[in-house]
């Protein structure tokens, strides 16, 4: 049976990527093309699974990624980060963000680094969903 | 306490007199004939010495003559008998310090040997001061040898031609930097050629004038102008030089110059190595770029691949829109690099900077609006038409508008309302200033320090890090200036002022390579 995802991402063509990968693997996509909207999403849809882009517009990957994983309401859901830095250059920015009062959050457990070729990209999402 | 010998061939006044000068305070020798007592002088060396001049055997006189003859600087007092003015006078003669006459009062003596230590203090204050001032002397020649060392070691080791002449402008200075640009030898030149002989006409026009009217200026500016060489070689030079005046009068000159060849070919150096280091730099900036449009052409083929499995026309067209996108992606990066990486001449010709820039918020308003940012127009009406680079203008201002609509899109902060304000106005000496102001995320300090330093971005998909430092390089080509300010999370301010021209003519450039309007399309 299908699982929910909600593909984040600001850029239109890389969402149509993510999006038909995720129909191609059975499942149903949602969009969102900047961190706010994602947020809205998941608290209304419930996705079982987060396609996160990183470098967004309102509210970027890196702080929503945040408040999934410190948010007790939101801590279950499954994150992929998907995204154009790399994962050495991300965890910096946690840390950095961290150090500024954050507290730590864990490493993602999935994370895929762009140009991502589909067949990789719908293993992934494969796993992340368990 | 004064040292005293005294001579005299009367025991008892002898003994006064000692007991007397040793109450005063003096330390008394005495003897009782003239040779005892040069015998005692020499091996004491009293200051002041008194004596009678009457004394069997050798007389006063003879004692006075031999104690001058050896010590020039010894007092001596003669004691004369009453009515005896000759001989005194003979004594002063021979250089006695002064008289007294029996008989006489402890007083008057007294006053006499005060009267002689005066004038040994004075000449002993005479001699220090002699040697103090020798002393001052031998520093001073000393300060002068190495001020003169300094300045000497200065001309020679200067980086500036150096040629200074005598007030017949014959030379007399020709230091080693003159001599490698113009290529004599210093010993054929010094006093051996004149000024005449070395520089343009004009400039010796200038010196000539200068050096015989009073009215004339002393200062020749620095003006750029070429000198002939020794072998021939017509050498573009910066040249300057004055009149040396000393005590009011003109004394000679002095012309420095520097060999604009090197400094023109250190400045293309400069410029070369510069850019290199920006485009090493840029390729860590552009594989950000290039992954972003690789992972759109990956998502594009996918589509593609899907639609041509199932038949379905709607993926199929869509991937290959996507592919397009890429391309055109690819090409804008291209582009961006190549502006970058090569000179580009401004193309001057008329325009209206406002149409520009009415053009520039024509294409950014549909992603402002999409943006929900109220992009503002404020044109200076009083801005007519002006001979300016319109592609400059267009692509600096449209790199600056965009990257203001991403400050507000890409704002972290608690909402607002987001605009964008793009303001032209006139300014004073030919320039017109392009204002580009948003309230969007603004910069902290450290992205403010690396804007224009390296190839970075803090955009995503579509930052490449160049747009600034494309907009930068237009800019200075153009002879203008740009300047950010921002706050985070107030908003950034870039002002970019650019000069216009009412000629349509191009200054004389050294022929760098130019990009045309069809290596570009």
């Amino acid at each position: 049976m299908g699982k929910k995802i909600l593909v984040v991402d600001d850029d239109a063509d890389v969402r149509l990527f993510n999006t038909t990968v995720v129909e191609e693997s059975g499942h149903t996509p949602i969009e969102a093309a900047n961190g706010e909207e994602a947020l809205h999403l998941i608290q209304a849809e419930a996705p079982d699974l987060v396609l996160l882009d990183v470098l967004m517009p309102r509210q970027s990957g890196i702080r929503l990624y945040r408040r999934l994983k410190t948010e007790p309401a939101l801590k279950h859901i499954r994150v992929l980060v998907l995204s154009g830095i790399n994962k050495k250059s991300f965890l910096k920015s946690q840390q950095a963000l961290a150090e500024f009062g954050g507290g730590d959050v864990p490493e993602p457990e999935f994370y895929l680094e762009k140009p991502v070729e589909a067949d990789l990209l719908a293993a992934t999402i494969k796993k992340a969903i368990g | 306490m004064t040292s005293i010998l005294v001579i005299d061939d009367e025991p008892d006044l002898l003994r006064v007199l000692a007991r007397t000068l040793k109450t005063d305070g003096h330390e008394v020798a005495t003897e009782l004939n003239g040779p005892d007592g040069l015998l005692a002088f020499e091996s004491h060396r009293p200051a002041i010495v008194i004596t009678d001049i009457k004394m069997p055997g050798m007389s006063g006189i003879d004692v006075l003559r031999r104690i001058k003859e050896r010590a020039p600087d010894a007092e001596v007092i003669i004691i004369t008998g009453h009515g005896d003015m000759d001989t005194a006078v003979e004594a002063l003669h021979f250089g006695a310090s002064d008289f007294v006459t029996k008989p006489f009062r402890s007083e008057t003596l007294a006053i006499a040997i005060r009267r002689a230590e005066e004038k040994i203090d004075i000449k002993r204050r005479l001699r220090e001061y002699t040697l103090d001032l020798e002393g001052k002397v031998a520093a001073a020649t000393a300060e002068l040898r190495r001020r003169s060392n300094f300045l000497s070691n200065l001309i020679r080791s200067s980086n500036d031609g150096i040629v200074a002449t005598d007030e017949n402008l014959t030379v007399v200075i020709f230091n080693p930097e003159a001599e490698r640009i113009l290529g004599y030898r210093q010993e054929d030149v010094v006093q051996r050629r004149r000024l005449s002989e070395l520089l343009p006409p004009e400039m010796v026009e200038f010196f000539h004038t200068a050096m015989q009217d009073a009215c004339t200026g002393r200062e020749c500016p620095w003006t750029e102008t070429i000198i002939t060489s020794l072998g021939g070689d017509r050498i573009p030079v910066r040249l300057s030089g004055s009149i040396l005046v000393e005590k009011d009068r003109k004394s000679g000159t002095v012309v420095f110059f520097q060999d604009l060849r090197q400094i023109r070919r250190l400045q293309r150096e400069l410029v070369h190595s510069e850019r290199l280091a920006a485009v090493g730099q840029t390729v860590a900036g552009l594989a950000h770029g290039i992954k972003n449009i690789l992972h759109g052409l990956k998502g594009g083929s996918y589509l593609v691949d899907v639609g041509i499995a199932k038949k379905d026309d709607q993926r199929l067209r869509k991937g290959w829109e996507m592919i397009k996108r890429a391309i055109e992606r690819t090409s804008n990066l291209v582009m961006d690099l190549l502006s970058y990486s090569k000179e580009r001449e401004p193309q001057y010709e008329q325009c209206a900077p406002n149409e520009v820039a009415g053009e520039v918020c024509d294409l950014m308003r549909e992603r402002a609006q999409q943006g929900g940012i109220d992009l503002r127009r404020e044109f200076d009406p009083a801005i007519g038409r002006v001979v300016m680079d319109p592609q400059t203008i267009h692509t600096t201002l449209l790199n600056l508008v965009s990257n203001a609509v991403d400050a507000c899109l890409f704002d972290d902060g608690p909402p607002k309302p987001y605009r964008v304000v793009v303001r032209t106005a006139c300014e004073p000496d030919r320039i017109i200033r392009f204002e580009v102001i948003d309230n969007g995320a603004g910069m902290s300090d450290e992205v403010q320090a690396r804007l224009f330093a390296s190839f970075f971005s803090t955009k995503g998909q579509g930052g490449t890090g160049l747009g600034l430092l494309v907009t930068r390089k237009l800019v200075q080509e153009h002879s203008g200036t740009i300047a950010v300010q921002s706050a985070l999370g107030e908003g950034t301010t870039v002002v970019m002022r650019l000069p216009y021209r009412e000629d349509v003519t191009p200054r004389g450039g050294n022929g760098p390579a130019q990009i045309s309007e069809s290596d570009r399309s």
